[in-house]
């Protein structure tokens, strides 16, 4: 297990590019999760890390091993695959000790060496059942199993918990993180369920269109989004575009206006993205502090869901549809005051030229909102 | 009153006139289902039933419905280890189990090759298998017959093998192609990424996942080669007699029972193999062939 460094990594299929100038440094016994939409790039990256898709520009290096162009067969980066790949003509046994019979082993070692995994991953009493006759999480871990067999310098998981039922998955989730901590290799998880990947993953890298947005530790990149597609892909689906109309009509201290506070680091031309659950709702919408900490608007309920814990109340203010977390159930056009406090506003700067397409945006999420 | 009498008899009655037809029409339809299972069974079987009375009848003349003398006089015939049937039905296999192999030998290469949609003119090689098909037969393997002629390759089992390959790859290179089509590419991908080169990949990995639908076209191209007459008769015969040309020749000279006799044995590894391939060939794999 080594460090692994990617170098401005160019890939794509034919005329397509699909990875852009990627860079990016796993450290020995790390794990990086790579999040991000379908379509991203996320799965290309992995495959052109374990040289299924040919590499247009950049370097890979695993430790000081240039690997860029070597065949797939001699890379030592193993991967998890999302069907898991299991071989089905073969035991769970035989799946597992197949790296070390192609590296010519001798028999007893590797039957040793697959014992041992197998153990690892709880399932030593299955070693000769056929691999097809096993459920969904225990092919799971004979997939884990068989790419750790061969001591890998990189193990790679493409969305390793996509096939498995909710219950399986949370308990193999923090499987895979206990074997990572205790075995210590390094590791690359492609994933596009932002849970999994902040319970995972020591560092986060979020791709779009081919390109890292942000990386960081699962807290930098929850608490503080570099960029409004981070933060609308971290849950922050709440986004309001600061237009100048909005600003001047905040300060005409009207009683009747849609907004009736914002916090200073609020300005014109800006976007805000929050989450549901840091808006306050008060049904109360006479009663209201006019502070610069928060940013506190006006709206009538127009539907909520129960989610369990709480209410999501998606609420009507003006244009905007906003989402407010909420102890209680509220009848629809019950008149609330929102209010946001200013740490929770994730605020972006908006080149004027986007700004349409920034409103276009906001008409998506809505029509999203009210399905 | 009356007409409202009329209109609804009384449900006993009616019960018994609808009782009286559901009988009718089910004796009706057992009726005709018999007719229909009868003619059918005699369209199948009935030159089956001949074929079987042949083989055991010693003595049977035109006006005589059933032969007049009965026996296995024939049987023996056939089964004696000099005689003509032994030696053509060895040869018949000899040549099956040649062109498999030779089969075997073009498609599994190329079918592997084919079942890969990178490959370049894809659908013109898959089409070259298919020309020999598409013009009459007779044409086909009267040239191949005069070109053998030629190279000396008439009359030689070489020359049969040739003629029953070009015939059996056909099946056998787009069944292989279907075969490796169906084959999951992860699972090849899984097995270079744990350190198999492309070759181990293919005998450990592809070739196990495709062996069902190899086995079928295998199964396809020894029946084929078995019944084939045409090219065996114009390139082979008369130094080759498989069992389909010594039939042909039973049949010419009027012998009906060796001919019946040959014909009930070419049918037992049919017969045989059918079942066989009716366990190998998976829907989903029928569903990939010409793609």
């Amino acid at each position: 297990m080594t460090r692994l460094n990617i170098e401005n990594l160019n890939a794509g299929y034919g005329n397509k590019q699909i990875l852009n100038d990627i860079s990016l440094t796993v450290e020995q016994g790390e794990m990086i999760a790579l999040l991000g939409p379908s379509g991203c790039g996320k799965t290309t990256l992995l495959n052109a890390l374990c040289g299924f898709v040919p590499v247009s520009g950049g370097k890979i290096k695993v430790g000081n091993r240039d690997i860029t162009t070597l065949p797939a067969e001699n890379r030592n980066i193993t991967m998890v695959f999302q069907s898991y790949a299991l071989w089905p003509h073969m035991t769970v046994a035989q799946n597992v000790g197949y790296g070390l019979k192609v590296q010519k082993v001798a028999r007893e070692e590797i039957e040793e060496r697959v014992h041992e995994l197998l153990s690892i991953v709880r399932l030593a009493g299955l070693a000769n059942d056929k691999v097809t006759t096993l459920s969904g999480g225990q092919r799971q871990r004979v997939a884990l199993a068989r790419a750790l067999a061969i001591r890998p310098d990189v193990l790679v998981l493409d969305e390793p918990l996509s096939n498995l039922d909710a219950k399986v998955r949370l308990n193999v989730r923090h499987e895979i993180k206990a074997l990572q901590k205790q075995l210590g290799f390094t590791s690359l998880i492609v994933t596009h369920d932002q849970e999994e990947a902040l319970v995972m993953a020591d560092r986060i890298a979020v791709l779009n269109k081919g390109q890292i947005e942000q990386l960081g530790r699962p807290e930098e990149i929850y608490q503080s989004p570099k960029t409004p597609f981070v933060a609308n892909f971290m849950g922050a689906e709440n986004q309001i575009v600061w237009t100048p109309e909005l600003e001047s009509s905040i300060l005409t201290g009207n009683s009747e206006a849609l907004f009736v506070s914002r916090p200073t680091n609020l300005t014109a031309n800006q976007q805000v993205f929050f989450r549901s659950e840091n808006v306050t709702l008060i049904t109360n919408t006479s009663r209201f502090d006019n502070d610069n900490s928060v940013l506190s608007l006006r709206g009538h309920v127009m539907q909520s869901a129960f989610f369990g814990n709480n209410y999501r109340i998606s609420v009507q203010c003006g244009e905007h549809i906003i989402q407010a977390d909420h102890t209680c159930d509220l009848p629809a056009n019950t008149p609330v005051l929102l209010s946001v406090p200013a740490h929770a506003l994730h605020v972006y700067d908006i080149e004027t030229s986007f700004k349409s397409n920034a409103y276009a945006t906001i008409q998506t999420s809505t029509s999203f909102q009210t399905i | 009153m009356h007409s409202n009498h009329q209109h609804q008899p009384e449900p006993s009655v009616m019960k018994k006139c609808k009782c009286f037809f559901d009988a009718f029409n089910s004796r009706m339809s057992f009726w005709s289902q018999c007719v229909f299972i009868l003619i059918f069974a005699l369209i199948l079987f009935g030159p089956i039933t001949n074929l079987l009375i042949w083989t055991v009848a010693e003595t049977w003349y035109f006006p005589n419905a059933l032969p007049s003398q009965w026996g296995m006089k024939y049987w023996y015939q056939v089964f004696n280890p000099y005689s003509d049937v032994s030696g053509s039905l060895l040869t018949s296999i000899f040549i099956a189990v040649l062109t498999v192999i030779v089969c075997l030998l073009v498609s599994v290469p190329a079918g592997y090759a084919l079942s890969k949609h990178s490959m370049p003119f894809r659908v013109f090689w898959m089409l070259l298998f298919l020309i020999p098909q598409a013009f009459p037969n007779l044409t086909v393997y009267m040239n191949i017959a005069r070109l053998f002629y030629d190279v000396g390759l008439n009359g030689t089992i070489v020359g049969v093998v040739i003629v029953h390959s070009v015939h059996g790859l056909m099946f056998s290179v787009w069944i292989c192609v279907a075969a490796f089509a169906s084959t999951d590419p992860m699972l090849e991908r899984a097995s270079r990424n744990l350190g198999a080169g492309p070759i181990y990949t293919f005998f450990h990995i592809v070739l196990p996942q495709a062996a069902p639908g190899i086995i079928a076209s295998c199964i396809f191209v020894f029946l084929e080669s078995l019944d084939e007459f045409t090219g065996t008769f114009f390139v082979g015969a008369p130094d080759i007699t498989t069992l389909p040309l010594l039939l042909y020749t039973a049949s010419m000279e009027g012998n009906y029972q060796i001919a019946s006799i040959t014909a009930l044995i070419l049918l037992v590894p049919s017969i045989l193999f059918m079942l066989l391939i009716n366990r190998f060939m998976k829907p989903e794999m029928l569903a990939k062939i010409g793609k």
